[in-house]
């Protein structure tokens, strides 16, 4: 447990769901917002969408958590994907909303057991394209 | 588990310059004032002249504190607390401070602190408030043991916090990770965060703060021969419509640190009003023929201050500046151990894991209050710094708060956000606990 850590629960649907974009892959990104003091669901993205598509669902002025299914084909001609976990705190957001997310953080993120890489974004240029291509290579 | 959400926690961030303390979910602090007491000793106190002045702030520690220090010389004393406590003058009486680097050294000092910022500021009763409190990362198991025992035994809280400064300024900013740059009144400390934890063994910290700031101007301008009145050493009248008269006036028992403190009140707003950060490292020879700026001194006396408006914040990146101001020569015993702001961030870093330097370069949080108006050049010059000194692949970003109050109080804001929530509640280290398994248990409950 960090220290400070806000003890937000974390609803049921959140795994099952990562569980669906991890195993079945059934979705291609799941956005989370903290709602009542528990974190839940807040959009599913299709298998087809794009990583342009998962960068516009995040609202301006809130923050998000998010998970993505980042395919890309390595060197070796090798067909590879890594599950990304993005922590959305926009600079405009309240000062409560960055505090509760931040401090909810660590907790959710244990109970998404397959995470294989994190980024965290305060403005888009920060979880843009070339830094996730980046980070996964 | 403590389940009164309905009555809500009280915040304190004690720092090494103002004590900050409130109510949790409120957006700024109740109370702000002095972190250092006005002391005499019970002898003087006797003397009839003083006696009539006492004003009510005065807390007697000999009656009130339960004396966990049993330290026979301070029960004898009288501290005075609050900053209009300390605006009186008295004879005799000396400025403490009860903290060393942030450390506590003299617990009486911290409860008559305390005291007074529950019962003459906040006026509630201890015994119904869960108290968060917000402690240096560098704080060790017997202090924090220490707070534990004090809060539960004394003041009787039904629930307690302990949270560090660096991880409540990184949420407050949205962030889990982050390299928390914080200067403030005593000293600069430089601390890792990573997912809500304090990498300690990368915490670096240094003793020049804002007020070793305020001192190097000080001195500085003393060695020019412009000495500052402090406010009780003179009256000033208007004999006529807009001509003043300036009487000196002469207290012979003052003691010495109560007029340095007078004058760090007025050598500090005139750092805020003219001091700036060059944006290259200070040279005498090129800040030599910089115009100068006037101040206008509460005695009516206007010094102009030319090459020390830049020479002081530049302290802040290279520390042995410090040594060629006359009368600063204590601080050469500590100077060649004292590292840079820049140096101080990348030996940080470094001492963090090669995984997480490249996030922790790119979320670089300032919070410069050791000169609060010249913070956006403070940063600019710090990035700039970095940005040659670090490594190609990092991508440098530092950054701060665009707010002023969120800036001055971020730590004690992300304490008031975190002990309101809800979900938080569940989180305090409480009263049953404290009994059940001893103070030892915030290990536990508060890492």
């Amino acid at each position: 447990m960090a220290n400070a850590a806000s003890g937000m629960a974390v609803h049921d649907d959140c795994k099952l769901r990562f569980m669906e974009l991890k195993a079945k892959r059934s979705y291609r990104f799941i956005l989370f917002k903290i709602e009542k003091q528990q974190v839940v669901v807040d959009k599913l993205g299709l298998p087809t969408e794009s990583y342009d598509d998962f960068t516009a669902s995040f609202p301006v002025d809130e923050c998000r958590y998010a998970v993505y299914d980042f395919d890309y084909i390595t060197d070796e001609n090798c067909q590879k994907s890594k599950i990304f976990f993005i922590a959305w705190s926009p600079d405009t957001s309240k000062v409560r909303m960055k505090m509760v997310y931040a401090s909810s953080k660590d907790r959710f993120k244990r109970e998404l057991d397959g995470i294989q890489l994190e980024l965290q974004a305060t403005d888009p240029s920060e979880m843009s394209l070339d830094i996730v291509k980046e980070r996964a290579f | 588990m403590y389940g009164g959400d309905e009555v809500s926690a009280i915040v304190i961030d004690l720092g090494s310059h103002t004590c900050k303390a409130g109510y949790a979910g409120e957006d700024a602090p109740k109370a702000v004032f002095p972190s250092v007491v006005g002391a005499m000793d019970q002898m003087e106190i006797d003397d009839p002249e003083s006696t009539e002045n006492n004003s009510g702030s005065g807390v007697d520690s000999k009656n009130n504190v339960r004396n966990l220090d049993s330290d026979k010389k301070k029960g004898k004393c009288k501290l005075y607390v609050g900053t209009q406590a300390l605006g009186y003058r008295r004879d005799h009486m000396e400025i403490l401070s009860p903290l060393k680097d942030g450390i506590v050294l003299d617990w009486d000092i911290v409860d008559s602190i305390w005291d007074h910022a529950f019962r003459e500021c906040l006026l509630i009763e201890t015994k119904e408030h869960p108290m968060l409190l917000a402690e240096p990362s560098s704080n060790t198991q017997q202090q924090r043991e220490r707070t534990a025992e004090l809060m539960f035994e004394k003041y009787k809280v039904p629930a307690l916090f302990l949270a560090k400064n660096a991880v409540l300024t990184s949420f407050a900013s949205g962030r889990a990770t982050s390299l928390v740059v914080d200067s403030g009144g005593g000293s600069t400390t430089v601390a890792p965060v990573h997912d809500g934890y304090v990498l300690q063994k990368a915490v670096a910290t240094s003793p020049i703060g804002g007020e070793l700031l305020t001192d190097c101007l000080l001195k500085s301008l003393e060695s020019k021969g412009l000495t500052i009145k402090p406010r009780y050493s003179f009256k000033r009248k208007e004999i006529r419509s807009g001509e003043f008269q300036t009487v000196d006036l002469d207290f012979p028992n003052t003691t010495e640190s109560y007029k340095l403190y007078c004058q760090r009140i007025i050598a500090s707003d005139i750092k805020e009003c003219v001091c700036r950060a060059p944006d290259t490292p200070y040279d005498e020879k090129s800040y030599s023929n910089i115009p100068m700026t006037p101040y206008e001194l509460p005695d009516g006396q206007t010094i102009e201050i030319g090459a020390d408006r830049f020479k002081v914040p530049d302290v802040l990146f290279n520390p042995s500046l410090v040594q060629t101001i006359p009368g600063m020569e204590s601080f050469a015993d500590i100077a060649p151990s004292v590292r840079g702001l820049p140096q101080m961030v990348i030996e940080s870093i470094n001492k963090c894991d090669v995984d997480i330097r490249r996030e922790l370069f790119s979320s670089i949080l300032v919070n410069l209050l050791a000169v609060q108006s010249s913070m956006q050049q403070l940063k600019e010059r710090l990035e700039k710094d970095l940005l040659e000194e670090s490594p190609q692949t990092a991508r440098v970003k530092v950054l701060a708060s665009g707010n002023a109050t969120e800036r001055r109080f971020s730590v004690w804001i992300g304490g008031s956000i975190l002990a309101s929530l809800g979900s938080f509640q569940q989180m305090w280290f409480s009263k049953t606990e404290y009994e059940e398994h001893g103070a030892s248990y915030i290990q536990r409950k508060c890492p």
